[in-house]
């Protein structure tokens, strides 16, 4: 067995020991459960709960099963991307902080082997994780709400991976240099927002942005094509991971000296 | 005897600090070294240096028969404070670095053996390392530092933060370790240095003060003295010793003279006899040799 996939394999290890390999599965399978079924239960909850004078008409047209979907890709760009940053913002500079770092990389590890290990078991517990929260969406939006395509879903989903890909990436990128782990969480979660904020104010000029993803995904999932510049976005992201990463091992390196 | 490292002129330096200042040194195959100095000496950043995990801003270091691809391969490093994997036990820890050292599952398992017999741990192989103690985390970094059979095996201060039992546990495993490999550790211990080591490096500031074997120094540096214990202060006695040729160097604190004298036997007569002539009111009196500790502190106050 190769030296990667010994450090592959001790990432998972890691993650199941400390329990991640549970807790952010859950987290995205409830948050993909929460959005159709409180849409769906909306006007009883309404009902039930609410302090409507006697005799008012309570009428909340159900939304479309695409409209669900986009909803809950909303909840995960919020919660979800918080809690992937938060899941992941040690991954490598809590090892430099504690110090076993020293007691690695004294033994002939490479340092892309070690860089690219992490990121890739990072990259896939994210993905997986999303994928069982969208299934879980898709499961009861269908049930609840009405058909909806699964082709369109796949697709959906599959574009809005990407964004959590590279947004993983960012995260591996500020954890190889940084020393704090918190200041990793809180500048990815303030890189995404500026980037999606940019992105929407100035939809002409962001057209190549990777949030431009999100859009994308929700323009699957409600009309079954993506938006302009489909190509140009998936091909400027796929490109910025390279860079991330490679840059991410070339300050790794240089954050040892 | 072959060197197994030549260094030359060593820097480190982090912006307008000086860290490690132009060192040159060598390491005898098979041989103990110690590196000794004062906190803050720039042990460590040598040590680190050596190990591969810092980059030095200028100088050579060069190994004898590995000057091919990853020198890490040959190097064996335990830091000051190691820290491990809390979640993992000892015996995953182990095998863990003997896999990143390319040793085969089966090598692996076997050295991990081997290693928690050598350091003690056998006990504690499947406990997490989170519940170790400071001393099983020390035995724990020899292990790991081992683990790969190394040419070149540096300990950074293994010894300092450990209790007297501890303490003695480790001696007697470097002395083990002696056997198999050669060894580079720091302390700003002279005794440590003094059991297991046949040669000693000085540094200060950062510079080379001093360096040789033992055996060297003690012939070139350790010098005869006569100890005097006096009642009452003595000094006026000690004025007219100070006088003698053959008196070297005299300290008197609190009534006790330490004189450093050329010739010992002559000497001892000497000031016996103005003991007797003089009725100096005298408690002890020994005969002995300077030690190395006062050699050491005086090179690293100097």
């Amino acid at each position: 067995m190769s030296q990667w996939m010994i450090l592959f394999r001790k990432e998972w290890l890691e993650m199941a020991r400390n329990y991640k390999l549970v807790w952010i599965p859950l987290v995205f399978i409830a948050l993909g459960i929460m959005q159709p079924v409180t849409s769906y239960f909306l006007p009883d909850i309404l009902k039930n709960a609410g302090d409507l004078p006697e005799g008012s008409v309570i009428e909340i047209p159900l939304p479309t099963s695409g409209e669900v979907m986009v909803q809950t890709l909303g909840q995960i760009s919020q919660l979800g991307v918080l809690v992937l940053a938060l899941a992941f913002m040690g991954i490598v500079s809590s090892e430099r902080k504690s110090g076993v770092l020293d007691l690695v990389l004294v033994k002939p590890v490479s340092l892309p082997h070690f860089v690219t290990s992490k990121w890739l078991s990072a990259v896939i517990v994210a993905v997986v994780s999303f994928f069982l929260g969208m299934l879980a969406a898709y499961y009861y939006t269908t049930r609840l709400i009405g058909e909806l395509s699964f082709g369109d879903f796949v697709r959906g989903s599959v574009t809005y991976s990407l964004w959590l890909v590279f947004l993983v990436t960012v995260v591996m990128f500020l954890s190889s240099f940084l020393m704090q782990s918190g200041l990793v969480a809180f500048l990815t979660l303030l890189f995404a927002i500026l980037l999606s904020a940019a992105t929407s104010l100035a939809p002409r000029w962001m057209e190549w942005s990777p949030a431009r993803l999100t859009t994308h995904a929700s323009a699957f999932m409600v009309s079954g094509e993506a938006a302009d510049k489909f190509i140009l976005t998936l091909t400027i992201t796929t490109f910025m991971i390279v860079i991330l990463l490679l840059s991410s091992i070339q300050l790794f390196k240089q954050s040892r000296t | 005897m072959e060197k197994l490292i030549t260094v030359e002129g060593l820097s480190k330096r982090y912006g307008k600090d000086v860290a490690v200042d132009d060192l040159s040194f060598q390491i005898q195959k098979g041989s103990c070294t110690a590196l000794l100095g004062p906190n803050g000496a720039g042990k460590t950043t040598t040590l680190k240096m050596l190990a591969g995990l810092l980059s030095p801003s200028s100088g050579k270091i060069e190994f004898e028969e590995m000057s091919e691809g990853d020198l890490r391969k040959y190097i064996g490093y335990l830091p000051q404070y190691p820290v491990f994997y809390n979640w993992m036990s000892a015996s995953e820890f182990l095998t863990y670095v003997a896999r990143l050292a390319f040793l085969s599952k089966k090598e692996a398992v076997v050295r991990t053996n081997e290693l928690l017999e050598l350091v003690g741990l056998e006990d504690a192989r499947d406990r997490r390392i989170g519940n170790f103690s400071g001393g099983m985390k020390q035995r724990l970094g020899i292990a790991q530092a081992m683990i790969h059979s190394p040419k070149l095996v540096m300990l950074d201060e293994p010894v300092s933060a450990l209790d007297p039992v501890g303490r003695r546990d480790v001696i007697d495993m470097l002395e083990e370790l002696k056997k198999q490999t050669t060894i580079l550790f720091s302390t700003h211990v002279l005794s440590d240095a003094e059991e297991v080591c046949d040669d000693i490096l000085i540094i200060r500031g950062g510079k080379m003060a001093l360096s040789g074997s033992l055996q060297e120094l003690r012939e070139r540096y350790q010098k005869d003295v006569i100890t005097v214990q006096v009642k009452g202060d003595g000094g006026a006695w000690v004025k007219k010793l100070e006088s003698y040729d053959w008196v070297l160097d005299v300290t008197l604190e609190g009534g006790l003279m330490t004189l450093v004298v050329d010739e010992v036997e002559s000497a001892r007569e000497k000031i016996l006899r103005e003991i007797v002539d003089l009725s100096i009111p005298v408690v002890s009196f020994s005969v002995g040799q300077s030690s190395l500790e006062e050699l050491f502190m005086k090179v690293v106050r100097a």
